[in-house]
């Protein structure tokens, strides 16, 4: 399992190594865990808008250190089962890349309205447990934090590929490095044993209609990216609305027509979060 | 020394078998504790030893590599071959030169005491592996909470200290069907997250006197003191029902219902796992003795096991309260 992603074109590695994350988020999480009054709700929240601390987190709950790996899919759940303690020390030994920020201008805002698309999404479908959608929401664009991070001359180059051809991002990135970040994405749930129904949503938010074992996990994922992009929350590294695959409809049993309800619940949702400012 | 290992003091009076025909050495063993801290028996030859070994097993062996009727490390090794005295600790005393002509890697030796040593030394060295010892002696060897030895031995001390202190028995409803349809791994990774639940809710409670410990299978019992103890079994109760959901298969957990065969071997339907907390109250010195404790928490149980859903039970000083999650 520790092995490392090999790009196929230039034959540069991506590296099982300490991964950046968001400087407020980390610091209001350490305020709300050394106050002995906060509950666990209030910390899984804040915790959840922070990609990197959220993949953490979930990581450490599923290692087979603590028994159970492969089980363990909201944050809340991982909290209650890891402790403030142990929640403390991943904060403390996660290191923050300035680069980060710098580095993927808007991806922490697409993430986020990725994670509420989702869990408003499998809300209104009536899927179980909805929470876990946000999960993968939140970390479908993890891989590409990652690759930029891990490769820093490969952002350059997959920013002016996507200028000059008008391509997505995810087609630089096929075209650069062979694959693109659904792939990474793979590398890295495996990697560090999320459950399954997570690990889906995060390789398959692309193509949906391959997912073979949780297709609505991928669906949910798959619409909520396409309307994160289409209110233009955040920035996902170009300026394409993705082309929506018209399995995930089937997939989860309703009609295009259906998203303009979501898209009510989400107006609220997204001015809830339009003022949180993390940088 | 006497300031710096001032806080080695042990919790019951130790003994201590020692083999060396060294005068040396044994004099200046049997002066690091004050008598009454340490029982010491000594002997110059192995043989004859090893039969009051057996019939009476010390806290630990301090065994000379060299005695004159037998290989210290053939002592240890009879010792440790043996399944019941397997736990009994041992140090070997050794030269320098003894130690790097030896294979002592072979046997399970627990410490080498190179002589000759400083008494500073040798006592934390002592002082360590008893401590060790009995740390990992009846510890669970799944979750690896301190067993049912450490349990009873925890409890008496607070009685004798005549402490408040709330004593929790938690168990699980319907963990027997659940291990009978998913198979004993399965099962394990149950206990291990509610030992996880148990012991982060705990942990969570800063600056009081608390403490965990498993009894074995899926019997848990945690202290805490008493005007915190109602909190803490909320908490258990609210974690433990929001998780164990996920520790079963999609179906099972649609359904909220598992088909296995019940301890007549009949096909039935079980719930869900839920968790059943007896909770006794010792204030006041009330209680004296452990049975006690363990006898009204039995009681408890039974009532808290009428209920199928979890909750909790609270022995107020003969007023009994059943609690359960609302909906």
């Amino acid at each position: 399992m520790e092995e490392d992603l090999k790009t196929e074109r230039k034959g540069q590695l991506l590296a099982v190594k300490d991964l950046p994350t968001l400087p407020t988020v980390l610091d209001e999480v350490s305020k709300l865990v050394a106050r002995p009054e906060s509950t666990t709700e209030q910390v899984a929240r804040l915790i959840s808008m922070d990609q990197v601390l959220s993949a953490k987190v979930l990581k450490m709950v599923n290692s087979p250190i603590y028994g159970f790996p492969g089980r363990i899919s909201s944050i809340s759940h991982a909290l209650m089962l890891l402790g403030f303690n142990v929640i403390r020390g991943i904060i403390v030994s996660t290191s923050v890349f300035d680069v980060m920020t710098k580095n993927m201008v808007g991806l922490w805002e697409h993430s986020i309205a990725t994670a509420l698309a989702s869990s408003t999404i499998a809300r209104s479908c009536g899927l179980r447990d909805p929470d876990e959608y946000s999960v993968a929401g939140l970390l479908h664009d993890l891989g590409k934090v990652v690759a930029t991070v891990q490769l820093p001359e490969l952002k350059t180059a997959i920013e002016s590929l996507v200028k000059q051809k008008d391509l997505t991002y995810l087609a630089a990135e096929r075209e650069l490095l062979g694959f693109g970040h659904d792939r990474i994405n793979a590398w890295l749930a495996a990697h560090w044993k999320l459950p399954p129904n997570i690990k889906e949503g995060m390789d398959h938010h692309h193509s949906p209609q391959t997912a073979q074992l949780y297709p609505e996990m991928a669906a949910v994922v798959h619409l909520a990216d396409f309307l994160a992009r289409l209110y233009e929350f955040g920035s996902g590294g170009d300026d394409n609305v993705p082309f929506v695959q018209s399995e995930a409809f089937k997939i989860l049993k309703i009609k295009p027509k259906d998203l303009e309800a979501i898209c009510d619940t989400l107006n609220e949702r997204f001015v809830e979060v339009s003022d949180l400012k993390f940088t | 020394m006497e300031q710096a290992l001032a806080g080695c003091v042990f919790s019951r009076p130790q003994r201590i078998m020692l083999l060396t025909p060294d005068a040396g050495l044994r004099d200046m063993l049997t002066t690091l504790w004050e008598p009454g801290q340490v029982e010491w028996t000594h002997s110059e030859r192995g043989r004859g030893a090893i039969e009051h070994l057996f019939t009476e097993p010390p806290d630990l062996l301090i065994v000379d590599n060299d005695l004159p009727d037998i290989k210290g490390l053939e002592v240890a090794s009879i010792v440790k071959s043996e399944n019941v005295y397997r736990q009994l600790p041992i140090i070997l005393a050794a030269s320098e030169e003894a130690v790097a002509a030896s294979s002592w890697c072979g046997v399970e030796v627990d410490e080498l005491l190179i002589t000759p040593s400083s008494p500073t030394r040798v006592k934390a060295l002592i002082y360590l592996t008893l401590a060790r010892a009995s740390r990992s002696f009846d510890a669970n060897p799944l979750t690896r909470l301190p067993g049912n030895s450490s349990i009873i031995q925890r409890i008496q001390e607070m009685m004798d200290r005549k402490e408040d202190f709330a004593l929790a028995y938690a168990d699980l409803d319907f963990f027997k069907s659940f291990n009978d349809k998913y198979g004993f791994s399965r099962g394990d990774e149950v206990l291990m997250m509610t030992a996880r639940v148990i012991v982060t809710t705990i942990r969570s409670f800063t600056g009081v006197r608390s403490f965990v410990g498993h009894v074995g299978g899926d019997d848990y019992v945690f202290i805490l003191p008493p005007d915190t103890v109602e909190a803490a079994c909320q908490r258990v109760v609210e974690s433990f029902d929001s998780i164990v959901p996920h520790f079963y298969d999609e179906e099972d957990r649609a359904r909220g219902s598992i088909v296995s065969t019940d301890r007549e071997g009949a096909i039935k339907t079980f719930p869900l796992m839920a968790i059943s907390i007896a909770v006794v109250f010792n204030e006041g010195g009330r209680l004296t003795h452990y049975g006690q404790a363990s006898q009204i928490a039995m009681s408890l149980k039974k009532k808290a096991k009428e209920n199928k859903k979890s909750c909790y039970v609270l022995d107020s000083r003969g007023r009994n309260a059943v609690r359960e999650e609302p909906e």
